[in-house]
């Protein structure tokens, strides 16, 4: 293989997804295996008085908290989300039981006739109850699952007192659903005396660790299967623990195999979302309208349990200033516990509804002081060596300039601009983002150490044996690439099989995007000390692991540093029409560009981008999700709408070519730049064709006629 | 275990017999039933009473005009083909070929749309609009009825339980304006959150002799208000300023107060106004176009 | 009740004894295995269980099985074994239109079906043929290219 890297090639699973020949768990046949149906709490909070079962024919069990050996509880990061709900409630969904048989239709029977007694007690729902302690907090004192701050240069209040104004406002965004088409799907067994659970999971080697306990087991006596991951997008991150968990046990106490595969009704209902949130930034400036400093309040309702939230607050506060640099800054970010299902990773993971609150804040900035958004924007690009909101540094050479110049003239932006007058019924919105690649700080170091190995086999094929999924992303060809590049094979001598935790290396999640910026560089590392023994040795295997690059302090317990080693970037620009008598929007052009270092394949980055600018304009546009009581209002796709193929015009994308010197062949992630600010731009570009400022989103046509007419009603 | 019980017969006769003998209840695309008897992942629907299976009654189907002019569409035409044919009414091929997707169109009935008689569906706010009829049938004879009136509320009408809707017949008109729109969830692949039908006839001097509207997904039937209509007649196209305040507040009684009232009055308000004034400056030209 | 129902599955004379109401969805997954046919929403949003039926495109969990006796079903497997089905694969797998794969039996069912009637469809016609199927990954637009390159290509295959 001697040309360029960044050419397409096919993808190594694409012929058997298109004949249907390609199975996932749904699709495959587990000998003897009982089905599965979970028993959920119908209340956001109470306590469990009674549980009646139906009479369970032959065959049929119901398996609960007091089934388990171990442990009761999921060890995600920590250990606070129970397997099965013992006496307490925290939100509806919540696990309570497993009913399993042989018969699914026998399955519904009796699951419509379980009945549970409660105590009902008063829910909080919205981030203002969580705070408020509605109903009595039921986490610690205050229901703040997390909490911290960030500060960098002058101190903030005295920075304020010198201030000549101050600008406040504040920003919200809803809760979204994932949407993975393949639903969520496990199923427990035993082959030769160990448990081994497939699923459809980003990270099989999460599902290990957190449920082994149930047993009193260690991960290691665990055989964790990922099979064929339809779609994810952070769903499939630490949830897939919540269906693992129940199935253990079950298997564990019948000694068959247990299988639970989720319905769309349940996906919509009883899985984790993107957190709401709401974000308040007061900017200080002097008398010119310069920028002295912000002062930013970050609140993001987690739900009834932590899961990673803590680690997504912390994503959502270090992206708070956006691609700006702002002098002087003190972020505090709160997760407040609420009785909804609890909020969990979704791309993006909590830095796209800060960036979307920075975003509307400098256009709203720049609109008070009379100045078009892009040129107010461009005074306080951040740039290689300027200091971030961690008093960390931008490493590499920001090519957001370009960018901008790309899809401006592309987009005839600038004389849109000028020309589309507020309220006109057309607009155009720019915005620009970005998102830190691998884990924060020194975690890659400290808490995954990721490793790889590679096995050259007597044929002269050869594995690449790390943890790193393959869930539509493209990373299993990326990695193919990777590897038979650098060893100059055939892309088809390589294997990367689902990943098994018996057999592969633990190479961290996928997740973060950092399987490419990280486990990719380990694959080129392996490829490079295999090479020159290719030709000589028949069955080898080479073993590598991670060295964080010198040079990039980071103080966890402070929050300061270097956060992220390198960012990649984005810019978007969208342009609407709002219709006058309906108030819908037509989106009438995208254009985005990115900059993800050295791209391993054009045509996956061109996908991975549509997509991820898709479901950001989904989340901004049409991806409505309340909740009334604990219960999600929208039960199906039939009432949460997702962008279909005629909702969006053919997008631009560009790329910028940025080589990173710690990524393979130049490449950093991009998986969740690419959700991080499309709808931003779109939101503007709505803005401007209705002339009023939005600060929420989504903006369906109901809310947009509301705006218009808010002050004539 | 339970399990369903179907018939599946071939001819109305067999059909009718069967609804009277069982009450079985008629499944037709079965596109709005099979989702509501839904249960889990892989289980078959449950449903609560036998099934009468009509997709083998091909006397059912088929679409035809009169020397009079009347179109009659039998209850198990698809929507498919009833956007594609040319006999057809305007407005009833639109909200047809507006409905769901391709693959939901290939199984919706029309018969099915006015049977499941949902203030959301599609086709009932046409044939509203039109006058259409049902005609039912049953062991003891068949009758005709306005779908208006057959329509009580969601999910309520007039079918006994021993009849089936066997067709729908739809009279003549001679409209010098048009109107449809469908605000769905999504630009398509939607289901219904407001729509509005409407047509409007003139006479030689520009004078209203006809105007009618009906509106979909705005309460708990397709409503239609022959009183507000009333208004406009006998009124010039010319001077519609003078009568539209009056009749928009007239015709804001018509969107129920309930779910997004707001959203739906003005919406409404703006298509009614925009059709009528625009009806003022355009030739007969039949159809106002949509303007996004 | 059971039925006992016989049909025409992938060009071959089939029968199944089954509840009548039982969806084609899970007869086609759980009596004949053919599991290219997915289940992504189980109310005919998604269009991922999209099979032909008598030749109209259809989503299977909308369709009881009651309903299928006499009629002619083809699935993703029967469809990928003809030259068709085969062209859409090649173009689907070089235009990149294939992301996690489980809308994507579906959406080849779908494109198939729109250059039956349309074997050269515009960007437009594209969009609006294959809107009932859901896609999360892929943004849709290199599916809609991979649709037209199936169309290039298979000059003279849809007619």
């Amino acid at each position: 293989m001697t040309k360029e890297i960044s050419d397409p090639v096919r993808r190594y699973d694409a012929i058997d997804k298109c004949t249907g020949k390609q199975k996932y768990l749904g699709d495959m046949h587990f000998p003897g295996a009982l089905y599965a149906r979970m028993v959920r709490s119908t209340i956001a909070r109470g306590k469990i008085l009674a549980i009646h079962l139906p009479e369970m024919p032959q065959g049929y069990d119901f398996v609960s908290y007091k089934d388990i050996p171990g442990k009761n509880e999921l060890w995600m990061i920590q250990k606070d989300w129970k397997c099965f709900a013992e006496h307490d409630v925290r939100y509806v969904g919540e696990t309570i039981g497993l009913l399993c048989g042989p018969d699914k239709e026998m399955l519904d029977d009796l699951l419509s006739q379980v009945k549970i007694d409660y105590e009902e007690e008063t829910p909080a729902i919205t981030i203002e109850e969580g705070l408020a302690c509605k109903g009595g907090a039921f986490v610690g004192k205050d229901n703040l699952f997390c909490e911290m701050t960030t500060r960098s240069g002058e101190d903030i209040d005295k920075v304020f007192a010198r201030a000549d104004r101050v600008f406040e406002e504040t920003y919200r965004t809803g809760f979204q659903e994932h949407v993975n088409l393949e639903p969520q799907s496990c199923c427990a067994t035993m082959e030769q005396g160990r448990y081994v659970v497939y699923a459809s999971s980003q990270c099989p080697f999460y599902i290990r660790k957190s449920i082994a306990g149930l047993l009193n087991l260690k991960p290691e006596d665990i055989d964790v299967r990922q099979t064929m991951t339809g779609g994810a997008f952070g769903a499939k991150e630490h949830f897939p623990d919540v269906l693992a968990g129940p199935c253990l046990v079950a298997c564990h106490k019948l000694q068959k195999p247990v299988e639970l595969v989720f319905d769309r009704k349940e996906e919509t209902a009883f899985t984790v979302k993107r957190h709401p949130s709401r974000t308040t930034i007061k900017t200080a400036l002097d008398k010119q309208g310069n920028i002295l400093g912000m002062d930013i309040d970050v609140v993001y309702n987690v739900g009834g349990y932590l899961s990673c939230s803590f680690v997504v607050l912390q994503r959502g506060v270090f992206h708070a200033t956006g691609c700006y640099r702002i002098p002087a800054t003190r972020i505090h970010g709160r997760g407040v516990a609420t009785n909804t299902f609890p909020s969990d990773a979704f791309r993006g993971f909590g830095a796209p509804q800060t960036l979307f609150a920075i975003e509307r804040h400098m256009c709203h900035l720049a609109d008070m002081l009379g100045v078009e958004p892009l040129e107010f924007k461009r005074r306080y690009l951040i740039r290689q060596g300027d200091m971030t909101n961690t008093e960390g540094h931008i490493n590499e050479r920001v090519m957001l300039p370009e960018m901008i110049r790309q899809i401006t003239e592309a987009s005839d932006y600038e004389r849109k601009a000028r020309e589309y007058k507020p309220s006109c019924g057309r607009g155009i919105g720019l915005s620009l983002y970005n998102h830190g690649g691998a884990f924060t700080g020194n975690g890659e170091q400290v808490l995954i150490k990721a490793k790889c190995d590679l096995h050259k086999m007597a044929d002269g094929r050869v594995e690449i044996l790390c943890g790193q999924t393959e869930m539509g992303q493209g990373f299993h060809t990326a990695a193919r690439k990777i590897a038979a590049h650098t060893l100059g094979i055939p892309f088809e001598k390589i294997v990367f099989e689902n990943i098994d935790t018996d057999r592969v290396q633990d190479s961290g999640p996928t997740a973060a995007s950092r399987s490419t910026q990280i486990a990719g560089r380990l694959i080129q590392q392996a490829a490079e000390q295999m090479k020159p023994r290719y030709d000589k040795e028949e069955d080898f295997t080479v073993h590598v692991e991670y060295q964080h690059p010198e040079g990039f302090p980071w103080d966890q317990e402070h929050w300061k540093g270097d956060a992220y080693i390198a960012y990649g970037w984005g810019a978007a620009v969208v342009e609407v029409e709002v219709d006058p008598l309906t108030y819908e929007v037509k989106t009438v052009g995208i254009w985005v560009s990115h900059d993800v270092g050295h791209p391993i394949d054009r045509l996956i980055l061109r996908g991975q981008a549509n997509g991820g600018v898709m479901q950001s304009l989904g989340y901004a546009a049409m991806e409505v999700m309340e909740n009334k009581g604990g219960k999600f209002r929208q039960k199906s796709l039939a009432d949460y709408i997702i962008p279909c193929s005629m909702d969006f015009p053919m997008m631009q994308t560009f790329l910028v070519d940025n080589p990173y010197p710690y990524g393979p062949y130049g490449a950093k992630g991009a998986g969740e730049l690419v959700f991080n600010g499309a709808d931003a731009a779109f939101t503007e570009a709505v803005s401007k064709a209705i002339g009023k400022p939005i600060c929420e989103i989504p903006i369906p046509p109901e809310t947009i006629e509301g705006l218009m007419h808010a002050q004539h009603d | 275990m339970e399990m369903n019980t179907a018939y599946a017969p071939k001819t109305l006769e067999e059909a009718l017999q069967i609804r009277h003998d069982t009450h079985a209840r008629p499944l037709a695309g079965g596109t709005d039933l099979m989702v509501q008897y839904r249960r889990g992942e892989g289980a078959a629907p449950r449903f609560p009473w036998p099934v009468l299976l009509l997709c083998g009654v091909d006397e059912m189907r088929g679409i035809s005009r009169d020397g009079k002019g009347n179109v009659t569409i039998g209850a198990l035409e698809i929507s498919a083909d009833i956007a594609r044919s040319e006999l057809v009414p305007w407005h009833v091929r639109q909200a047809a070929s507006r409905m769901g997707a391709i693959s939901l169109r290939n199984q919706a009935t029309i018969g099915g749309n006015i049977g499941n008689s949902s203030p959301k569906g599609d086709l009932p706010a046409t044939l509203i609009l039109l006058d259409a009829e049902v005609e039912l049938a049953s062991i003891r004879g068949t009758r005709r009825m306005l779908v208006d009136d057959f329509i009580i509320a969601a999910k309520k009408n007039h079918l006994e339980d021993d009849e089936l809707i066997t067709k729908v017949i739809i009279p003549p008109h001679d409209f010098t304006y048009v109107w449809y729109r469908k605000i769905g969830t999504r630009r398509a692949n939607a289901i219904s959150k407001l729509s509005l039908s409407a047509a409007l006839t003139l006479d030689k001097e520009g004078t209203i002799i006809d105007f009618r509207a009906s509106s979909g997904a705005a309460g708990p039937k397709v409503e239609r208000s022959r009183k507000v209509e009333e208004m406009l007649v006998g009124k010039r196209i010319d001077r519609i300023d003078e009568v539209l305040p009056a009749f928009l507040d007239a015709y804001d009684g018509v969107i129920s107060p309930h779910a997004m009232p707001e959203y739906r009055r003005r919406v409404t308000r703006n298509m009614l106004s925009y059709f009528l004034k625009e009806a003022g400056k355009r030739p007969a030209g039949k159809v106002i176009e949509e303007t996004c | 009740m059971l039925s006992t129902i016989e049909f025409t599955l992938n060009g071959k004379k089939v029968g199944v004894t089954a509840d009548p109401m039982k969806r084609l969805l899970d007869v086609l997954r759980g009596d004949f295995g053919l599991t290219g046919t997915k289940e992504g929403c189980g109310e005919g949003e998604c269009g991922a269980c999209s099979v032909l039926k008598d030749g109209l495109l259809v989503t299977s969990c909308l369709v009881p099985i009651g309903a299928c006796g006499g009629a002619d079903i083809v699935t993703i497997e029967g469809l990928s074994e003809t030259a068709r089905g085969k062209c859409l694969a090649e173009a689907f797998a070089d235009g990149g239109a294939v992301q996690c794969g489980f809308c994507i039996p579906g959406m080849v069912m779908a494109a198939n079906y729109l250059l039956m009637h349309n074997p050269h469809p515009t960007e437009e016609e594209i969009r609006l043929g294959i809107s009932g199927n859901l896609c999360r990954c892929t943004g849709y637009d290199l599916i809609v290219e991979s649709i037209k390159l199936a169309s290039q290509r298979g000059e003279g295959l849809w007619k």
